[in-house]
């Protein structure tokens, strides 16, 4: 072909293109890091919720610590990392085979409640309020992810339930899509061996009626209950 | 309601430019291509959120810009609110509303409304059913501004039935029968939910509708609108309804395995036009297909009207050329000065000289708005 001895193909925005090339030239040219630096601040970048400029603060405040500090910092990230894995009952996060929460006595053995994700573990056991036991499930059913009930511990839900004479399973699932289908599938496999019950869903405490919007105020009006 | 103020930033051709509305009828004056359309599409994208025109909001912003916004002031019969919408080429939307920043920007929606007519809804008739849904759920958005939270629902539902169909291409095990199942319960919950706020909408349009098409056509025509739902309506029962909706599914099972995709719900649904009995998508001329659209338009100021208990705004673009002067009298007599109107042409050739002398002519050249016009 007549094209292949040309220099170059003049195609359609190789001027931009190369304008654009141009400029990172530039821009790399001199290092504004020193590798180490730049190294440590690319690293931090890729931590949820962390910026470019974000990543060089936290880079910069390290710098200016201690030795023994950062050394802290990185040994606890190593031992965190290696230490904590799932616990083999519940599939919360765990130090031990498995976790506090499981072995502990105190705990009502006959009542779970299941949520997607190990922060909700959290988040409940701030309230203080409930004695159970949890099941982390490890995400919602959502194929357009690739995620179907086997790639979540259902399965092992349904053993746990059946084997420990469990009385009551509580949902505690995000009202979506994802999470509504979720809590049916769960609801409708664990129907026939025990109670299930699913939290309510409604107005946040101290929250204005009317600042509510109608979704949540409708969702709202369906769970109400009786005067006690 | 009546728009006091506008004001695009980076806005498709839009640098930076403020408007006020000082009349009830404004008549964008320019040539093609001059950014006319441009304005009452940010309009439209404050009152439904949605540009009949684009889906990606990089459309949207100027080229070369990373946002652009739109700012309006509106003055509703108890307050003035202001919008503003944030675009971004490359993120998500911001809504702020009155100074307060939306967490969900279906808060957004019920604030300004209006019904746009412009020469693409001419094609509503003889387009496709696609349309004709579009059409019926903006109208919908409009009036119960829930619609629109319920109708992203069921395309999440359905976007995640029809991944899971794809998925089973691979692997034709019946093992994945029971995660199928459960969607099915997903998409006939939402989808009936659609169903019976569609219906509904339709039916409480349809009469206006039809007197205004009696009106138009001279007492000649009847027009008749019936939803054509892909799974049986007939009862308003939501039980019936999912059962039924439950029962095609099983119907079309083999079709949908082969196919990869959901072949029954409301994402297939029409509305059917019919005039004196016959089917106007099929029988109907040119000029019945525009008296029919006139009416739709008109009967959807009237419907917004009495739900909102104020008139909405009536954006016409570069539709009043396209009817001959019956039908623009018509609906401008319909008008008259109740519906704040925003008018783009290309030429004043067709306006009643009356007409002109009330209304705010601003003339359009490449993104600037000019008050005034030049006789040319």
């Amino acid at each position: 072909m007549s094209g292949d001895f040309l220099p170059f193909t003049p195609v359609a925005g190789y001027r931009k293109r190369l304008l654009i090339e141009w400029k990172f030239c530039v821009r790399r040219l001199p290092p504004i890091y020193a590798r180490p630096l730049a190294r440590l601040i690319e690293e931090l970048q890729k931590l949820p919720g962390v910026g470019p400029k974000t990543a060089q603060r936290l880079a910069l405040h390290l710098l200016k610590r201690p030795d023994s500090e950062v050394q802290a910092l990185a040994q606890a990230l190593v031992d965190a990392k290696s230490q904590i894995g799932y616990c083999s009952i519940c599939f919360h996060l765990s130090a031990e085979p498995v976790c506090d929460i499981c072995r502990s006595p105190s705990r009502d053995a006959q009542t779970i409640c299941v949520v997607a994700d190990s922060r909700d573990v959290i988040a409940l056991e701030k309230t203080r309020e409930y004695k159970g036991k949890y099941h982390v499930l490890g995400g919602l059913i959502s194929p357009m992810d690739g995620i179907g009930p086997e790639q979540l511990s259902i399965g092992q839900l349904v053993h746990r339930v059946n084997k420990d004479k469990i009385q009551e399973v509580i949902i505690a699932i995000s009202p979506t899509i994802e999470g509504d289908t979720t809590t049916l599938y769960v609801g409708q496999l664990l129907k026939p061996f025990t109670r299930v019950t699913r939290i309510a869903f409604g107005l946040p405490m101290g929250g204005d009626l009317e600042y509510a919007d109608e979704v949540t105020l409708a969702r709202a009006l369906e769970g109400r209950r009786e005067l006690d | 309601m009546y728009l006091k103020t506008l004001e695009l930033r980076h806005f498709r051709n839009y640098t930076a430019q403020g408007v006020e509305f000082t009349a009830p009828k404004t008549i964008l004056l320019g040539d093609n291509a001059q950014g006319k359309s441009n304005l009452l599409e940010s309009v439209e994208l404050l009152a439904t959120l949605k540009s009949h025109r684009t889906s990606r909001d990089r459309d949207l912003v100027q080229e070369d810009e990373t946002s652009g916004s739109i700012s309006a002031t509106v003055q509703r019969d108890l307050a003035t609110l202001d919008l503003s919408l944030i675009l971004r080429s490359g993120g998500r939307r911001t809504a702020i509303r009155s100074g307060e920043k939306l967490r969900r920007q279906m808060d957004f929606l019920g604030a300004l409304n209006a019904v746009q007519f412009s020469s693409l809804d001419l094609d509503l008739v003889r387009g496709g059913p696609g349309e004709r849904r579009t059409w019926l759920d903006t109208l919908l958005m409009q009036l119960e501004p829930v619609y629109a939270h319920i109708l992203g629902q069921y395309h999440q539902a359905l976007k995640q039935r029809n991944a899971l169909l794809r998925q089973n291409e691979a692997q034709t095990a019946p093992t994945d029968r029971a995660q199928l199942a459960l969607w099915d319960a997903q998409l006939a919950a939402l989808g009936t939910r659609v169903m019976r706020r569609r219906s509904r909408g339709l039916a409480r349009l349809a009469p206006i509708a039809q007197d205004w098409h009696h009106a138009i056509s001279g007492h000649t025509e009847t027009l008749t609108l019936h939803y054509a739902p892909n799974v049986p309506l007939e009862d308003d029962d939501p039980t019936i309804i999912q059962a039924a909706f439950l029962d095609k599914i099983q119907q079309r099972a083999i079709a949908e395995l082969h196919q990869h995709t959901s072949l029954v719900g409301p994402h297939r649904d029409d509305i059917e036009f019919t005039i004196n009995d016959t089917p106007a998508r099929q029988y109907g001329s040119q000029g019945q297909q525009r008296t029919l659209v006139l009416a739709l338009k008109l009967a959807e100021l009237n419907l917004i009207e009495s739900v909102i208990g104020e008139p909405p705004l009536l954006l016409l673009d570069d539709v009043l050329a396209e009817l001959d002067l019956n039908r623009q009298n018509q609906l401008l007599d319909a008008i008259q000065d109740r519906f704040q109107t925003l008018i783009t042409t290309t030429h004043l050739g067709s306006f009643d000289a009356q007409w002109l002398d009330a209304s705010q002519i601003l003339t359009v050249k490449a993104g600037q708005l000019l008050s005034g016009f030049t006789h040319a």
